[in-house]
């Protein structure tokens, strides 16, 4: 097969931003995440949990709990005090509804759907009417000192329980009243700290479960006012809670990154008394975990340290599917690095700024796993801070390096690149596009002469791009049929020919570059897109589902290739649909047709299509094996999947040249040394 | 209570007949009497006052009037025990009824001689009733004043110097008032005076979390009766309780050094009551002082549950009431020990070693017969050892002979341990000793109080922490359950400190020998335990760091073979 130079990168400084809320859609299949930076991510669980949808976030808009309400409307509240709808399907946040009451800590959405209730810093809860064009402010309910830092409502939608600094209450929603207050420190003896409430639920039993800074779980009968069991599950705070539906179970989330499972099990075996009992612990993070939901199948938690965990129940899962593993997400479903092959250069997208590298190089040969000498180092070309409070949604450079390209929700800048000698410069295209923003995904060309751009509403622009330094608007292409949902993944042909682009309905067009016509639709496989890309010799279409399925559709033909109609009647091997993270690109090899190069976050793969597909018996992972054979052995394990799991966590890998590859790494110690220090806690003989 | 002497009246009902008895306990004589009866209605409520060795009984009955019953109160002589039941006579005081418009009545109290108070809901013709507080002026047959209670009562009053309680919707509520003497012109509404009903304070019961609220509470409510002008007077108690007001603590108490006991404590519970916030903890103190003084003079004086009912409401502490503690080892007073130890922030500790001193030497069999709070121990204290008492023998807790390797925690013979899992010591006398457990001390002050203390208790004590140690150790989380118990951390700082100041005579003793070779080879354990995981460690972080030093180049270049 050969050999390549790997150019192994681990400069890109990228630190994800903590996991700040969670919420599941009810009846649905998503989950919505919000991080400490404002981005808001969509999961799909029927898609094998890929992160659907990304709203990069904004300095000015903290998001401090997130809803679902009235179906599938994602509404979120922060400490700017606004309550934001977030528009699914253009990726944007809907201009913020003002609380009135100060910084927003808490909101929850009634079991219809139909009112919001937000819990403010000034000790109010307000109900808000969600109506077709937002919402509408409904009334006040009694306010009392100290702020409202988490609510819950009854399942029947009659009474608020809110939870703040040492006590909770309960609220009457028809008259507004508070019928009951309940301190929740005084256990404590000579307790002086403040107990701080961070999460509560009000059961349709009417049992208050408050989850407090003291480590406590509690049970309280809001009615009598009393303490029907407290639970200390933890010795530092208990920061969330989440109920199942059935109110069976409870997740809860502490600061020292654990997480624990309460249910409510019989008392005695076929008993009827029941009583809620800690069974499960999982130390999944290593800081806070400010969130967690609990779904019939598992419970989910997001920590500080970025992580969102799925850990499913076993005993409410039938059989052995995606679902039945547990499943731990870092880093984003998409790419945040471009590749400018000719030039060598690197771009890196951080929430607000991007950065422009050079790669070293080498004069030297070696054999396989040997450090080559470098006889020119890498080098930090520039940095570009993004205007204003923004954060960047996509960014991109073109093959040669001389455009780069960035967009925030209100503006797309492109730039042009001056390389001399050893100095950089850039410099501001004139006339950049005005387009109705933002843009999802920006793709140069492969001659470096055009840009597509991904829009709103499935259609994506095309301007031509002009020496030295213009643009122009050459053409808006649409899917015939139209369609609702923004663009977020292009691929252009290596011949200029062929646009295939994906949108968020995850159709995918074809359209036809030579005549700006649209030319076809792939068949519709109901699975969300993660990456795509044209072949440059044979224009076939390379497509990878996030249920990890891989086709191959002939543009030209407008058809299936016989190859992916193989592959489709004998399946993929089994370890490979197992997997953890989608392939989230795909590159090709220009001296070998047979050969696709893709990744996902823990293995980088050559699929040689020229050699038989891997039965399940076979091994999928045989690299190592195979080089232990003699030449003359390795025949007959050979198989078309090549995987090598030597660099991880990867997030991006390109082919420069035929025998030159660049792999982008993010070590995970490497950003965990950039969080904040996670609770102290005692190891042995310390 | 007229001329020292409590009076008793108590009433019954049997067939539709009411009867009325006056006992007066101290000459052990009672009277029954047997009340009138009234057509078509009952009595619902019943008070009584008494003035010129006359009783007078107020009964509210249903069908809206007060009615009085004199009952003189006899001298006892033998012909009138003979007297089988006199039947009394009831004159109608009052109709409890306004412009048309009945007041159903639910309890009645006297506020003076000339008012009295009725709680009920008035029933308008056409309106749902509504309760309300009234005061009657009963020379006028007139309705005073009255208060509406809009959230609903229990039906229930009190009355308690000229303030009214009573339970208005989820608060109990404080209603101070004052009567002006009875005229004519207050009567039909001529005079205009400050008699309100509006000053209320109320005790709500959502916030009642902790000591320090209820008494601020009282204190408050004290500044508030300070503040109103003389009031009606209406038996003795209420003429000591305002020269209490002023005089000085110090004078009152030398007043009182010679009253009765009953007076005294009376007297004394009025003071701390009314004291003023300030030196409240002063006075409390004082009064404390005074009571032990008394109990040292009088050695069958020890006011056992008033003492032990200041100690538990107040915050006091050792240094206010020096010689409490002392007073209490010498009554064998165990439970006041026992809340003292919880309860005092500093005493010396002299006095905690003599309470563990007291508490060890005490049989079982005495300790069942006092009262002690169990909390701190019942949760993990087996009952049904609690019966086989403590043994004296120690032999049995040990492990064989034969066990000389270090594997203390794996190989323990069955028999042994079932041994080793019941509780040393009684649960009475656990809860005591957790009580020592728990109180403030310094290791340098208690270890030579610690070397006097006789070497069977010192085995018993240490076998008893070891005995806390094994139980913690049983929960993850090293914790014991229950209120109070002991932590880890205590357990084994007193375990350390007992064995540094006994350790000779733990060496020498027989019966101590397998406990302490136990804890030796326990410890043994731990320490290889531990420097084999520091030497873990050490190879971790090497290793950590050779990979980070790996790692750390943040770009290379590598040959890459794909078959």
């Amino acid at each position: 097969m050969g050999e390549f130079q790997v150019h192994r990168v681990r400069f890109f400084g990228l630190v994800p931003a903590g996991v700040r809320c969670l919420a599941c859609q009810p009846r649905g299949t998503r989950l919505a995440l919000a991080r400490t930076d404002g981005t808001v991510e969509v999961y799909n669980f029927a898609a094998n949990y890929f992160q659907e949808k990304v709203i990069p976030g904004h300095e000015a808009r903290s998001v401090e709990s997130l809803c679902w309400a009235a179906g599938a409307r994602l509404f979120g509240a922060g400490l700017g005090g606004d309550i934001t709808e977030y528009d699914l399907a253009g990726l944007s946040a809907a201009r913020g509804v003002d609380g009135g009451g100060g910084p927003v800590w808490s909101m929850v959405a009634n079991g219809t759907g139909t009112q919001l209730a937000i819990g403010c810093e000034d000790g109010s809860v307000k109900i808000f009417q969600v109506v077709a064009e937002g919402i509408q402010f409904e009334r006040n309910l009694d306010r009392r000192k100290g702020r409202v830092l988490c609510l819950s409502w009854h399942p029947s939608d009659t009474h608020i329980v809110a939870g703040s600094i040492d006590f909770f209450r309960v609220i009457d929603v028809a008259s507004g009243q508070t019928v009951q207050r309940i301190m929740v420190n005084h256990q404590v003896e000579k307790a002086k700290r403040e107990c701080v409430v961070w999460a509560i639920a009000l059961l349709s039993s009417g049992t208050v479960v408050s989850a407090d800074s003291f480590g406590r779980v509690q049970f309280w009968d809001w009615q009598q006012g009393t303490l029907a069991e407290s639970c200390a599950v933890s010795t530092s705070a208990v920061l969330s809670l989440a109920v199942s539906e059935k109110e069976d179970s409870i997740v809860v989330g502490t600061s020292s990154g654990a997480t624990y499972q309460l249910q409510l099990l019989p008392v005695r075996l076929g008993g009827l008394e029941k009583q809620w009992v800690r069974t499960k612990v999982f130390q999944f993070h290593s800081h806070d975990v400010r969130a967690v939901a609990h779904s019939p199948t598992a419970l989910i938690s997001g920590g500080l340290d970025a992580q969102l965990v799925i850990r499913p129940l076993m005993e409410k899962v039938q059989k052995k599917s995606y679902d039945a593993v547990l499943r731990k997400f870092i880093f984003p479903h998409r790419r945040l690095v471009s590749c400018a092959r000719k030039a060598r250069l690197l771009l890196f997208q951080f929430s607000q700024y991007l950065e422009l590298w050079r790669l070293g190089s080498t004069e030297e040969t070696g054999k396989d796993g040997e450090v080559l000498p470098l006889c020119q180092m890498p080098e930090h070309l520039l940095q570009l801070k993004s205007k204003g409070p923004e954060h960047i949604y996509c960014s991109s450079i073109s093959p040669c390096g001389t455009w780069l390209g960035y967009s925030t929700a209100s503006r797309l800048q492109l730039y042009r690149v001056h390389c001399d000698g050893d100095g950089v410069s850039l410099s501001k295209v004139p006339k950049a596009p005005k387009l109705l923003p933002p843009a999802y995904q920006l793709q140069f060309s492969a001659a470096s002469d055009s840009l597509f751009v991904a829009s709103a509403r499935g259609a994506v622009h095309v301007f031509q791009l002009q020496e030295p330094g213009g643009c122009k608007h050459l053409h808006t292409l649409r899917p015939p049929s139209g369609c609702s949902e923004a663009v977020y993944l292009l691929a252009p042909s290596a011949d200029g020919h062929w646009l295939a682009a994906v949108s968020g309905d995850w159709a995918i067009h074809v359209y036809n570059l030579k005549c700006f016509k649209h030319h076809c639709v792939v068949p519709s496989y109901d699975c969300a897109v993660s990456a795509l890309a044209i072949h440059p010799i044979t224009n076939n279409l390379v497509i990878a589902y996030s249920d990890q399925q891989l086709s191959e559709f002939s543009i030209p033909e407008k058809q299936y290739t016989g190859w992916s109609r193989a592959v489709q009647s004998r399946g993929l091997h089994r370890v490979w649909l197992e997997r953890d993270s989608p392939i989230t690109h795909i590159t090709f090899n220009p001296k070998n047709a047979a050969h696709i190069l893709l990744h996902d976050t823990f293995l980088l793969c050559v699929l040689d299509k020229s050699l038989p597909l891997p039965d399940d018996g076979a091994i999928l992972m045989n690299q190592s094996t195979l080089k232990q054979l003699p030449e003359t052995a390795r025949k007959r394990q050979l198989h078309a999947f090549k995987i090598c799991k030597k660099f991880q966590p990867l997030l991006f890998m390109d082919l420069l040249d035929k025998n030159c590859l660049v792999v982008v790494e993010r070590p995970i110690m490497d950003f965990k040394t950039q969080l904040p220090q996670p609770v102290q806690q005692k190891k042995f003989g310390t | 209570m007229e001329g020292q002497q409590p009076v008793l009246i108590f009433t019954t009902e049997k067939d539709g007949n009411f009867f009325v008895y006056v006992q007066k306990p101290k000459l052990s004589s009672l009277h029954k009497y047997k009340l009138e009866q009234q057509k078509s209605a009952k009595p619902l409520c019943f008070t009584a006052h008494i003035t010129n060795q006359t009783v007078t009984l107020l009964c509210l009955y249903s069908n809206d009037s007060v009615y009085q019953v004199l009952i003189p109160l006899q001298q006892d002589t033998e012909e009138e025990k003979k007297v089988k039941e006199e039947i009394l006579s009831k004159s109608l005081l009052l109709k409890l009824s306004v412009s048309g418009a009945v007041l159903k009545g639910t309890s009645l109290v006297v506020v003076d001689k000339d008012h009295v108070a009725v709680l009920g809901s008035l029933a308008a013709s056409g309106n749902k009733p509504k309760e309300y507080l009234t005061v009657w002026n009963t020379k006028f047959q007139t309705l005073q004043t009255s208060k509406e209670l809009p959230l609903g009562t229990s039906g229930q009053l009190w009355c308690y110097e000229e303030k009214f309680f009573l339970f208005h919707g989820r608060v109990l509520t404080v209603i101070l008032y004052k009567c002006e003497t009875s005229s004519l012109a207050a009567a039909v509404g001529k005079l205009k005076d400050s008699q309100t009903l509006d000053v209320s304070s109320f005790v709500n019961w959502n916030t009642l979390e902790d000591e320090e609220q209820v008494v601020s509470f009282q204190s408050q409510q004290s500044v508030a009766l300070k503040g109103e002008s003389r009031m009606n007077l209406r038996s003795r108690r209420s003429t000591v309780a305002e020269q209490s007001g002023t005089l000085s603590v110090g004078q009152l108490l030398l007043k009182l050094k010679n009253a009765s006991t009953y007076v005294l404590e009376t007297e004394l519970r009025q003071l701390m009551a009314k004291a003023p916030t300030p030196d409240l903890q002063a006075t409390i103190g004082c009064v404390v002082t005074a009571l032990i003084d008394r109990c040292k003079r009088n050695p069958k004086y020890y006011p056992q549950t008033f003492l032990q009912e200041i100690v538990e409401t107040r915050n006091l502490s050792y240094s206010l009431c020096p010689d409490l503690m002392a007073v209490a080892l010498e009554k064998k007073d165990m439970h006041l020990l026992q809340i003292c130890l919880e309860r005092f922030p500093d005493i010396p500790e002299e006095i905690t070693y003599a309470c563990l001193k007291a508490f060890l030497s005490m049989s079982e069999e005495y300790l069942k017969s006092i009262d002690v709070n169990l909390d701190s121990a019942i949760c993990y204290v087996d009952v049904e050892y609690d019966d086989m008492g403590f043994k004296t023998e120690t032999l049995e807790n040990g492990f064989s002979a034969e066990m000389e390797q270090d594997m203390c925690d794996t190989k323990i013979p069955t028999e042994s341990r079932s041994d080793g899992e019941s509780c040393p010591v009684g649960l009475r006398k656990a809860a005591l000793l957790n009580a020592v457990l728990h109180s403030a001390y310094t290791e340098t002050f208690l270890l030579p109080h610690l070397k006097n203390l006789p070497p069977q208790q010192a085995v018993l004590f240490l076998r008893y922490l070891y005995y806390l140690y094994v139980k913690c150790s049983e929960k993850v989380n090293t914790t014991l359950p229950g209120v109070r118990s002991p932590t880890i951390n205590q357990i084994m700082d007193w375990m350390c400190l007992l064995l540094d100041a006994q350790f000779t005579v733990m060496a020498m003793l027989p019966e101590a020998k397998d406990l302490v070779s136990n804890l030796h080879r326990f410890v043994r354990a731990q320490v290889r335990f531990y420097s084999e995981l520091n030497k873990m460690e050490g190879s971790l972080r090497e290793l950590q760091r050779l990979n980070l030093l790996r790692e750390s180049q943040t770009y290379s270049i590598e040959v890459l073979e794909i078959i």
